[in-house]
């Protein structure tokens, strides 16, 4: 299939951006997404111009390293899906597609597609971690955890992290990440030591980020690849008040 | 490499959650401040309930509107909600400018192709012109109707009648509804959710009251400047 490309094409962080058009013919309706930035970039290099920069890693949709705007949405058409799990039989011959890096304050470009997520990790390390007793491991068992709770707390894990939440939403808030690390930890007992601090420092984290506010819109839960809820930001939220009411 | 437990339980900074932020004004944290909006908006969703039963009385005729204007003016409970609402009114405003202010600076640099995934609605785009249109016509309405020219309330029925003659003020205030309706429609849903009232179950229902709520508020208010132009 033959594409016509718009591709953000930025030298530096520093540097003014512009969409770039780009033929790509001849494009493998199997391809994934990146493959198909893949076959473009050794064109590229081929005519020796700078091939376009992309984050990727493990190309399954697990780790969440992947990530543009396509066509105006975060990882492009379909739902539950990660940039490198879109396929060009998605799109039509004589597409065009315009690609984009997420756009958020917090979310500086580092060059073309790629943006620097940092800002996760500062609220992560601000309160997303446990307390553990050294020495060998306790027996799994030995805390019992409802499975409803157990079921909710691994729903909210299965956010990777790619912040297509803050890159589709009209505020580029990111509460649908810090929610869905504050119920993965606050639904277990494991969580239960930092509870209240946690939901204060992971909140501050993200204020000092730059982050916007929640409209309540659910466009976040809607982009989602991992599908988390919207029910976590509500949690999220009551965690919140809790932890301030309690200080 | 310290092990978590010699780390402690949180090496972060203390965060600043109340404190003076960086433009010199008591800086709540993001949430605190939709919490602020959402207790404050429910509030005077409340008192519309109320405000429009009472007005509804206007298409009774002048003297239960006039009694119940009368009733009103005797209980000294008047004062007191009518400062509540004001401040009310006030957070309100002061959290979503905070709020919409910050929003708009979270992302310096626009898409050049956005597309919505079609969970966001016309109501949940248009807050804040809904907020604007209503900033503006809320003390207009005051002005009007409670500092308007009228002799007490034996003869409030009159002034409104007179005002809805007019069609300026008759159609500005029907057009003002259809924000008030919007704003309504998303902020109910919207505040339970900020105030982490929430489950799988609750949500479509909460959105379906909130847009019933919220439309049943602004049609009923609507009759009323309609009832005064052509009902006479």
């Amino acid at each position: 299939m033959d594409l016509t490309l718009k591709v953000w094409r930025q030298a530096g962080p520093k540097e003014k951006g512009r969409l770039v058009t780009y033929e790509a013919k001849g494009i493998p309706e199997d391809a994934s997404f990146l493959e198909m930035l893949d076959i473009v970039n050794s064109r590229l290099e081929a005519q020796g111009e700078e091939p376009i920069a992309f984050d990727h890693d493990c190309r399954e949709g697990i780790c969440g390293s992947c990530g543009c705007m396509i066509n105006g949405r975060p990882h492009g058409p379909g739902q539950g899906i990660t940039t490198c799990q879109l396929y060009m039989r998605k799109f039509h011959h004589g597409d065009t597609i315009v690609i984009e890096p997420f756009r958020a304050r917090a979310f500086p470009v580092v060059k073309d597609l790629v943006v620097a997520r940092s800002a996760f990790d500062k609220i992560i390390q601000a309160g997303g971690f446990i307390s553990v007793n050294t020495g060998s491991a306790p027996e799994a068992n030995t805390i019992p955890v409802p499975k409803p709770n157990a079921e909710a707390a691994m729903d909210a894990a299965a956010c990777i992290g790619c912040g297509a939440c803050v890159a589709t939403c009209k505020n580029a808030s990111a509460v649908l990440f810090v929610s869905a690390k504050i119920s993965h930890l606050a639904l277990l007992p494991q969580g239960e030591p930092e509870r209240e601090r946690r939901a204060l420092a992971m909140v501050a984290a993200m204020d000092a980020a730059g982050f916007g506010h929640c409209s309540n819109e659910g466009e976040c839960e809607a982009e989602c690849p991992k599908g988390i809820s919207l029910v976590n930001i509500a949690r999220l939220n009551r965690e919140h008040l809790r932890a301030t009411v309690r200080k | 490499m310290q092990s978590v437990a010699e780390r402690g339980t949180l090496t972060a900074p203390r965060p600043a959650v109340r404190g003076t932020g960086k433009h010199g004004v008591m800086a709540f944290s993001s949430i605190l401040k939709k919490v602020a909006m959402a207790l404050t908006g429910l509030g005077m969703f409340l008192f519309l309930i109320g405000h429009l039963a009472g007005n509804l009385l206007l298409l009774k005729g002048p003297d239960s509107f006039n009694g119940y204007a009368a009733f009103l003016a005797k209980i000294p409970l008047v004062v007191p909600v009518e400062i509540g609402l004001l401040l009310l009114a006030l957070l309100h405003i002061a959290s979503a400018v905070s709020v919409t202010l910050g929003n708009w600076t979270a992302r310096p640099q626009r898409y050049a192709v956005k597309r919505t995934a079609g969970s966001s609605t016309f109501a949940s785009r248009t807050m804040w012109i809904g907020g604007l249109v209503l900033a503006v016509f809320i003390p207009l309405h005051v002005w009007m109707f409670k500092y308007g020219d009228h002799h007490g309330p034996q003869e409030l029925y009159g002034l409104v009648m007179r005002s809805f003659q007019n069609p300026l003020i008759a159609f500005g205030y029907a057009f003002a509804m259809i924000p008030l309706g919007l704003h309504l429609s998303h902020g109910f849903a919207s505040a339970f959710q900020t105030l982490g009232i929430n489950r799988p179950r609750l949500r479509p229902r909460l959105r379906a009251a909130g847009a019933v709520l919220g439309w049943l508020i602004a049609l009923g208010f609507l009759v009323l400047p309609f009832w005064g132009f052509f009902g006479q």
